[in-house]
């Protein structure tokens, strides 16, 4: 075995020369000996966050320009023709505050593979025809896709984008229309010399790889430029005084509904477990065990799922599981209503509040409480069955600052925790009365007037319903609002992500 | 770049393995059939304390033969997680959150599959719920009807993608008389109708929801014997009486067609090109060759991806499906095209390239490429109980096994240039072909 090693180890090409590495402190190391891949997240302190006025979008485009492009050693062809039969591939994932390059391939392939995931970070080409190509990409996301072929991932962008305008978290991570458009290669150039520095850098390496391997990534990627960058400073959103509403109005077959607020609580402390522990019974994600689901679909039937957040869930209709690497030192409360239809909007987004008001006046009863805690205490273990996953949280663990393992620490907590505890986090960190809400509608004007009157949303079902079904509608179908006219913004659907 | 990756990815996710001492597949596995005809896959693997169980029916919307019931298969899938009088669904619920389980179903054109993902001490109780539910469902009209409105509202957040307009206008289009002529979902009005189907959900459940139609697969933290005494405890009971559905063949298409669809958002436009494929036979060798065809013409390292999508940047992608299934799929080529007035020239692209691989051999190194990749892609995937079973579960739902995995596989080693060219010439015909071309409204 050692003897294989050290043959690797010969094996796999020097970039650089002398004895400087990647300092051990940013090594996230999860060896698995029985693993026959090895997997790498490379990870780079910036995101969208650190895009400068005018050219929102230029960090996922940098990223993508290394991952998506040409070398100084390789065309793109010749990229795509190597990797193709190591099935294997690296990709850039992007968000606002952290950029991780992933990639994966088995250990018979790994000295053909390493190489060109080292050269893309190392030395990306940077050619006009890369850029034009991914900028092509990224507009059409954000002129087609994202406007139109789903409303939920379309609301929940305005909901983000409403909550934080004005900061460094004010725009998605693919940009803005004008600015991507306005993006040249001396730009992406630039941003790679300012972030992608050899002090802003860190390794993770995780699966069956030999221990040489990890002296040879230290050293190669120490041949990065130097730099220290700035650090962006956390986001102050604007305070939300009573319930404001964003309409974009669009000719929707059904209506999608997202909400939320920020709180200032990240993973890590025994609070944040708590309110986990009632994030999970209020809105567990894609589970039917989400109090809002039985409430909204499983008992009333108006939609596919309605589910609750207390940290950012990109590509929730994507995703079974939380994704890793997408860290925010400010996140946000969030719920999430998938679309319902038109006639039965004003009525689901009272049914979600009127749930959410509940919890938070009335806290978790025992029950609720010891059957959440006991799910969570064994569901978190399929938050990540494979090494690419527990290298993921593995370097999340870096990015929160925590001393153990976030989901060894959740279980745990889900043992230590009591009922009291949770409730407390319940009226620390959430509230009603200050939301912002995000809807994809159309006839827009006659759903805020709906909301502003506060007017009743009866509804009535094709199938009987038992009385205390129908006797809790009436309390829906009344439940008061109270938003005001200064409150609700009617937008266009063509007027969002331009500038 | 990556797009390619992903389908031929879900390809090989879709093949399976075997026991046998030279297979390509890691695990040994134990394969047994209980009188009933209830098949059983046990896959012990390495996996911290986890388990996945999977129930495969072999049914989905390419057994809804009757008229208005597109869908259905589906539908019923939703159905399923209504309860029994044993566990009613609430108590099922209740039970599946207090084990910690990831549980969730699909349906596909071909199956049908339950699937549950928890901690090795929790399988007794698994194996008891999953053999109530299938054979003792229970539900009332009201409920049925509650459902109902969840599929519609499943219906409606697919439909706003141009994708999904797309696929429907294709399947309608290109068949005439096989089921496979609807999508999984279902028309929409079939679907509105479905609260009106509480007695034929009934005959549905009676006739497909039977021992010998479902083939359970279950891997990871296992002892192979101790589960197999416990699923015959729970299923022996389970009586006979599957009832195979009618499905009318789809007779050989002799012309050409043609539609364009009309996406009511904005869009770039999308071409699909389709070809009547062959049904999944891995003793045939030009089919198992067309499998491989389809990433070598239009797969991310392919000359015409380089060109189209790399070089002349006149498409944001190009990318091909030649799927495995059980009758006559389609082979299809999608592209989405930068501009308008080049739909025809990427079109006509397509064709030269089909035209060129009729005559002329693939390069040897390209077609070791595809294998190494196939094989790496494959043991790639296997990496956790829940993918290995369900990476299973499509072969599973065609052959009923998973013995088939090696025959295929063998094949695809020795996979021909002559045979790839036969492959083009067989399936890649004018008069075989469909094609639907959406745009955007707006």
């Amino acid at each position: 075995m050692k003897t294989l090693t050290l043959v690797l180890a010969l094996l796999l090409p020097t970039i650089t020369f002398g004895d400087e590495k990647v300092p051990a402190d940013n090594l996230i190391l999860l060896p698995v000996e029985n693993d026959p891949t090895v997997s790498f997240r490379i990870w780079f302190k910036v995101g969208s966050q650190n895009d400068p006025a005018g050219k929102e979008g230029l960090s996922a485009i940098t990223a993508s320009m290394m991952t998506d492009g040409a070398t100084r050693k390789n065309s793109y062809e010749d990229i795509l023709d190597k990797l193709f039969p190591l099935a294997s591939g690296y990709n850039a994932s992007s968000s606002v505050e952290m950029t991780v390059i992933t990639g994966r391939t088995h250990k018979d392939n790994l000295r053909e593979y390493y190489p060109l995931l080292t050269e893309a970070i190392l030395m990306p080409a940077f050619k006009q025809e890369d850029l034009d190509r991914i900028k092509s990409q990224v507009l059409n996301y954000l002129e087609n896709t994202l406007r139109y072929a789903s409303d939920e991932e379309l609301g929940k962008a305005v909901l983000y984008n409403t909550i934080f305008a004005g900061t460094p978290y004010g725009h998605i991570t693919r940009g803005l229309i004008e600015s991507v458009k306005s993006i040249t290669l001396d730009d992406v150039k630039k941003f790679y010399q300012q972030y992608y520095t050899r002090d802003n850098v860190a390794i993770g390496l995780g699966g069956g790889y030999d221990a040489p391997l990890v002296d040879r990534l230290r050293k190669d990627l120490q041949a990065l430029p130097a730099g220290v960058s700035t650090q962006v400073a956390k986001p102050q959103p604007q305070p939300i005084n009573g319930l404001h509403v964003t309409i974009v109005d669009k000719d929707a077959a059904s209506t999608a509904i997202s909400l939320g607020f920020p709180i200032n609580i990240v993973r890590g402390t025994k609070e944040w477990y708590a309110l986990a522990i009632a994030n999970a019974w209020l809105g567990e994600h894609r589970n039917s065990s989400s109090h809002l689901y039985q409430v909204i679909r499983e008992k009333r039937g108006l939609n596919y799922g309605d589910y609750s957040y207390i940290e950012n869930f990109p590509n929730g209709g994507g995703l079974q599981m939380p994704p890793q690497n997408v860290g925010r030192r400010q996140q946000i409360f969030e719920i999430w209503i998938r679309p319902v239809p038109n006639e039965t909007r004003h009525f689901a987004l009272r049914a979600a509040l009127r749930e959410f008001k509940k919890l938070v006046d009335n806290g978790m009863s025992q029950s609720e409480f010891t059957l959440t805690k006991g799910f969570l205490a064994k569901y978190v273990l399929h938050y990540a069955p494979t090494t690419m996953e527990r290298l993921g949280y593995a370097i999340d663990d870096k990015f929160y600052a925590l001393n153990g393992s976030h989901l060894q620490t959740f279980r745990t907590m889900m043992s230590e925790l009591t009922l009291a505890d949770v409730n407390a986090a319940i009226k620390k960190h959430w509230q009603y009365r200050n939301i912002q809400i995000a809807i994809v509608t159309k006839d827009a004007q006659s759903f805020k007037d709906a909301l502003l009157s506060d007017a009743r949303s009866p509804i009535t079902y094709k199938s009987p319903k038992p009385e205390s079904a129908l006797s809790e509608d009436q309390e829906i179908s009344t439940f008061p609002l109270r938003i005001k006219a200064e409150n609700v913004k009617i937008v266009r659907v063509g007027e969002l992500f331009v500038k | 770049m990556k797009q390619g990756i992903v389908i031929l990815c879900s390809l090989l996710i879709l093949t399976g393995t075997t026991a046998m001492a030279d297979s390509i597949f890691p695990y040994k596995y134990q394969k047994e059939v209980l009188p009933n005809g209830l098949t059983v896959i046990m896959i012990p693997m390495e996996s911290p304390g986890l388990v996945a169980y999977y129930s495969v029916v072999r049914t989905g919307s390419r057994d809804e033969v009757e008229q208005g019931k597109s869908g259905f298969a589906h539908f019923f899938e939703h159905m399923m997680f209504r309860g029994t009088k044993k566990y009613p669904g609430s108590v099922y619920d209740s039970v599946i959150t207090s084990i910690g389980a990831d549980a969730n179903a699909y349906t596909t054109d071909d199956l049908t599959a339950y699937h549950l993902s928890f901690a090795k001490e929790d399988l007794e109780k698994v194996i008891e719920m999953e053999s109530d539910r299938f054979q003792n469902l229970h539900y009332e009209k009201p409920a049925f009807q509650t459902e109902a409105g969840a599929v519609y509202g499943e219906y409606r957040k697919s439909i706003t993608s141009p994708f999904s307009v797309l696929n429907e206008k294709m399947q309608d289009l290109a068949y005439d008389v096989h089921t496979y002529k609807h999508t999984t979902i279902g028309f929409e009005a079939d679907i509105k109708a479905m609260p009106e189907a509480f007695d034929y959900s009934k005959t549905f459940f009676q006739r497909f929801y039977r021992p010998e139609n479902i083939v359970i697969v279950v891997s990871g933290d296992i002892d192979p014997a101790a589960t197999l005494d416990l699923i015959n405890k729970y299923y022996a009971g389970w009586e006979k009486g599957y009832v195979a559905p009618k499905i009318v063949p789809e007779p050989p298409q002799a012309k050409e067609r043609y539609a364009e669809v009309s996406y009511p958002g904005k869009t770039l436009p999308i071409i699909d090109i389709a070809y009547k494929g062959g049904a999944f036979d891995p003793t045939n060798r030009t089919y198992v060759a067309a499998l491989l065809l389809g990433d070598l013409a239009f797969g991310d390292n392919s000359d015409l991806y380089k060109k189209l999508v790399i070089k002349e940047q006149k498409v944001q992608f190009i990318s091909s499906g030649i799927p495995m299934n059980r009758d006559l799929p389609l082979f299809e080529i999608y592209s989405m095209v930068k501009k308008e007035e080049d739909i025809a020239y990427v079109r006509d692209e397509v064709y030269r390239t089909v035209d060129q691989f009729k005559i002329t051999p693939v390069d040897q190194k390209k077609l070791s490429d595809i294998k190494k990749r196939n094989k790496y892609g494959f043991l790639m995937g296997l990496d956790t109980p829940d993918n290995v079973a369900g990476g299973l579960a499509r072969l599973v739902a065609i052959t009923g096994g998973v013995d088939v995995v090696d025959i295929l596989y063998g094949q695809f080693d020795t996979v021909t240039p002559q045979e790839i060219m036969q492959a083009a010439q067989k399936y890649f015909t004018p008069e075989q072909r469909t094609v639907v071309v959406l745009k955007g409204a707006q």
